[in-house]
């Protein structure tokens, strides 16, 4: 960054700013380290950081990062793999955790007004002790924000019943990259913030809808084959289950050795249900029988459930023994991907892990993770994140797609939300970001760092094939 | 008697653990402070960077500078380990870390002010020693025939019920709840000793073992089988780093008030007979409820009081919120547990309790500090006090 440049920023931050060698390492990554060699495709180190206390602070920041022509990366609770919040080639990260704001429940309309910095799980305490619960909410829940999971395009647990997060939010306030603070409420302008990873700017308030507190229930059951899960994915949605949560063999293996389980090495999901009283239950456990029959899979027994759930946002856990791992995350339609689910289950020596979600009538997430047994060094990691990519995006035979753009899937924003959406997009990031300053390198594939004739996710796609 | 290296975790290998799950975002200082550097994994990344073989010299002293400031704005409150879903030693780690800025010559003048005054008089005031029974005089009590008598109890009172006005009533409800249920008890007198929390959480391990050592020996002169206190620091220390650092040799049973009063009540040596009318809520300390896993015991005890309307804040138990002023934080930035004392204070207001019961001196300090400057209408206690309402003493 240049040293006139770095003045402004500084005589306006003073504090506000952080430009020492410790704070910039740290925020060079999310919950994925990257290797060293991705160096030549990102400068993934920061110039600074900015922790901005208000929405005039962030019109300040982007008024100067126009002037100066400074990338400018939001971040907020930085819980993902995919490398949306962290530089493509340096800038200044603003860490959104530092907006605060009034929280305002309605219990009448049904919403919540908060600050987009608020952890999921401190919404949701604080809406329980008025007897009101979030809709739906990502498997980070003690550690991902509101606003963080809008922008990676949030799908989760409860989205089968409430939809992914656009589906909730009833207005929100946004700094955009020209300055200007707008709000919006209509569920068409909202969409374009889904997944932008903070290329349209900065989120500064949001009112989501919220339901009552129903208790949940949960319910298990066992497939042998992916063809057997899918049938089960669909006839659940008539049984209108809250979440839909399943494992795959080789992360039903992990569950085994952690706690000393004799389960099969097949898939096992977990059903949720808002249940208010006995009866209902009764009848759902039926249904969801009937269901579970129907599609030729077997009831788990109860002892294994409220284990396997309780332990639904600590799967990570299972990690902890490796000294590396990765992460990648895909959508994929029930229809049609039994075959590539089994596939996944043969790659990497069976050793590929992987846990679905149900958010739609039509779709499941796909959290992958590979554990990496032994410390390798920084070209077989590369070699790893390439492979891995690969097969995310040879979804795209069965009709899948990357959960998110981010870093490395740069350029695939058509794919996952149609080209419609895109020109959509497209024409609006030219209207409020000319000069594309809002996390360039995300959303858009950009040029090659070294390689300005060369888009980066040609050379990514190139490489993975032949990782 | 074990060394500290046979109880120390590898820093390296420990942090490497760490899953970057970020769920230790609920780390009270952080919520502050809001700078990745100060959230736990945040930290664990600079302990990293810090021990690596592999990082450079020069740059040793820029990561040593944020390292060491980050960690000495925790509260040691535990909140961070309690959520790791890797089973991380955290709190291991700070405290190594803590030992390492110790030898580096790096704490701020605050720390080593304080660290001095323990050194050099055996409490965290500075105070003289023969005043450490003072508190007898102010509340009528003559402690004369109880001090340093052989006895299978003692009560170790702490430097801040010894010495700090604000906690004069604390000693005398203990020894009232003692006399009340007839235990035969001593107390060490003048020849108690800080338990060396203080310096523990300072990273300063080689006085707090002499007085350890010292301690020991007096209780060991006493015949003493069981020790009894109110303090939360000291009782994390009878608990935890005694056993640590004394071996096998520390083999006395270590007691809350919270636990003998329960007891006594069960024993029926102990009776309420007063009614107490006001709603309560109890704050769990950071040091007796994720530290030493001391939840039930304080609930017991406040449920069997005739009349009583209690109910608990909103985190609680192992879920509790930090007062802020623990690990030393009071010492080394005040404002910054002011902040921190503020999201407790909204849920004392929220929970409509009129007495807030606490068995930490640390808390009850700080509470009272967060609700006068909130001008809550709250009565702010420590549990023994409350008992000694209850049994009208």
């Amino acid at each position: 960054m240049k040293k006139k440049t770095r003045t402004k920023f500084v005589r306006y931050l003073g504090k506000q700013m952080k430009e020492d060698y410790t704070a910039l390492q740290i925020y060079s990554r999310d919950m994925a380290d990257l290797p060293n060699l991705t160096k030549l495709l990102f400068n993934n180190t920061p110039d600074g950081i900015i922790l901005p206390r208000n929405v005039e602070d962030i019109q300040r920041v982007y008024n100067l990062a126009n002037e100066t022509k400074t990338p400018v990366i939001p971040r907020s609770g930085g819980t993902t793999g995919f490398g949306g919040s962290i530089p493509y080639n340096k800038g200044l990260v603003i860490d959104c955790k530092g907006l605060d704001g009034e929280l305002l429940i309605e219990p009448i309309d049904q919403t919540v007004t908060t600050s987009p910095s608020i952890i999921f799980s401190d919404l949701q305490k604080k809406l329980k002790l008025q007897g009101f619960s979030l809709c739906s909410y990502p498997s980070s829940f003690y550690s991902a924000t509101v606003g963080g999971w809008i922008s990676h395009g949030g799908h989760g647990i409860g989205s089968i019943k409430y939809g992914n997060v656009v589906d909730q939010i009833a207005e929100m306030q946004v700094v955009l990259p020209n300055g200007e603070i707008k709000s919006f409420s209509e569920k068409e302008d909202i969409s374009l913030f889904f997944g932008s990873n903070g290329t349209l700017g900065i989120i500064t308030e949001i009112k989501l809808k919220i339901k009552f507190d129903i208790p949940l229930k949960q319910f298990g059951c066992i497939f042998d084959s992916p063809v057997e899960l899918m049938k089960g994915l669909k006839e659940l949605q008539d049984v209108d289950p809250f979440s839909v949560w399943f494992l795959n063999p080789a992360q039903v293996s992990a569950f085994n050795d952690s706690f000393g389980y004799n389960l099969p090495r097949s898939y096992v999901a977990i059903v949720s249900k808002e249940i208010s009283y006995e009866e209902e239950e009764l009848t759902f456990s039926n249904n969801f029988n009937n269901s579970i029959r129907k599609a030729g899979g077997q009831i788990l027994d109860k002892r294994y459930i409220m284990d396997i759930w309780d332990f639904r946002f600590k799967t990570f856990a299972l990690l902890k023994e490796f000294p590396d791992f990765l992460v990648s995350e895909v959508i994929l339609p029930i229809e049609t991907s039994a075959k590539y689910l089994r596939k996944l289950a043969g790659l990497f020596e069976g050793s590929l892990r992987a846990e679905g979600e149900l958010i739609s009538n039509t779709h499941y997430s796909l959290l992958l993770y590979l554990p990496i047994e032994e410390p390798i060094n920084d070209f077989k990691k590369s070699l790893l994140i390439l492979k891995i990519n690969k097969h995310v995006l040879k979804s795209k035979k069965v009709g899948g797609f990357p959960y998110s753009t981010g870093l490395w899937f740069a350029g695939y924003y058509p794919q996952i939300y149609g080209k419609e959406m895109y020109k959509r997009y497209k024409d609006f990031k030219k209207k409020v970001d000319p000069k594309n300053i809002s996390n360039p390198g995300k959303v858009c594939s950009p040029k090659m760092r070294f390689f300005p004739l060369f888009k980066l996710k040609s050379i990514i796609r190139i490489a993975s094939e032949f990782s | 008697m074990s060394s500290p290296n046979e109880w120390q975790v590898d820093i390296l290998e420990a942090a490497q653990q760490c899953v970057y799950c970020g769920y230790c975002a609920v780390c009270p200082t952080f919520r502050e402070l809001k700078w990745e550097t100060y959230h736990p994994r945040g930290i664990l990344d600079q302990i990293k960077m810090y021990y690596l073989e592999t990082t450079k010299e020069e740059l040793k002293s820029d990561i040593s500078k944020s390292l060491f400031d980050s960690i000495f704005a925790c509260t040691m409150c535990k909140a961070c380990e309690n959520i790791c879903i890797a089973d991380i030693p955290l709190l291991k780690i700070w405290e190594q870390v803590r030992q390492e800025s110790f030898k580096k010559g790096r704490w701020n003048p605050a720390l080593l002010s304080l660290y001095n005054k323990v050194k050099d008089t055996q409490n965290i005031f500075g105070l003289p020693k023969e005043e450490r029974v003072s508190w007898a005089g102010l509340a009528n009590m003559v402690m004369t025939k109880r001090t340093q008598r052989k006895a299978k109890v003692a009560y170790f009172v702490g430097c801040q019920a010894s010495y700090s006005g604000k906690m004069e009533g604390v000693a005398a409800s203990v020894i009232k709840i003692l006399r009340k249920a007839r235990v035969d008890f001593t107390i060490l007198g003048n020849e108690e000793w800080c338990c060396g929390s203080p310096v523990f959480l300072a990273g300063g391990y080689s006085v707090g073992k002499t007085f350890a050592k010292h301690n020991l020996d007096q209780f060991k002169k006493l015949g003493v089988k069981r020790v009894v206190t109110a303090c939360a620091g000291c009782y994390r220390a009878f608990k935890i780093v005694y056993p640590r650092i004394l071996g096998d040799k520390w083999d006395l049973e270590v007691l809350h008030i919270s636990e003998f009063v329960a007891e006594l009540l069960e024993q029926k040596k102990l009776k309420y007979t007063k009614t107490i009318k006001e709603k309560i809520t109890f704050k769990d300390p950071c040091e007796l409820v994720r530290h030493c896993g001391l939840i039930e015991p304080p609930r017991e005890i406040i449920e069997k009081i005739p009349g009583v309307r209690y109910e608990d804040l909103p985190s609680n138990r192992e879920e509790a919120l930090c007062c802020g002023g623990g690990g030393l934080l009071k010492l080394n930035d005040a404002d910054l547990t002011r902040q921190v004392n503020s999201r407790l204070i909204e849920e004392i207001e929220y929970s409509e309790a009129e007495i807030v019961v606490n068995g930490c001196p640390t808390c009850l300090d700080t509470i009272q500090q967060g609700v006068k400057k909130k001008g809550l209408d709250v009565e702010v206690i420590d549990i023994a006090e409350l008992v000694r309402r209850a049994i009208g003493g």
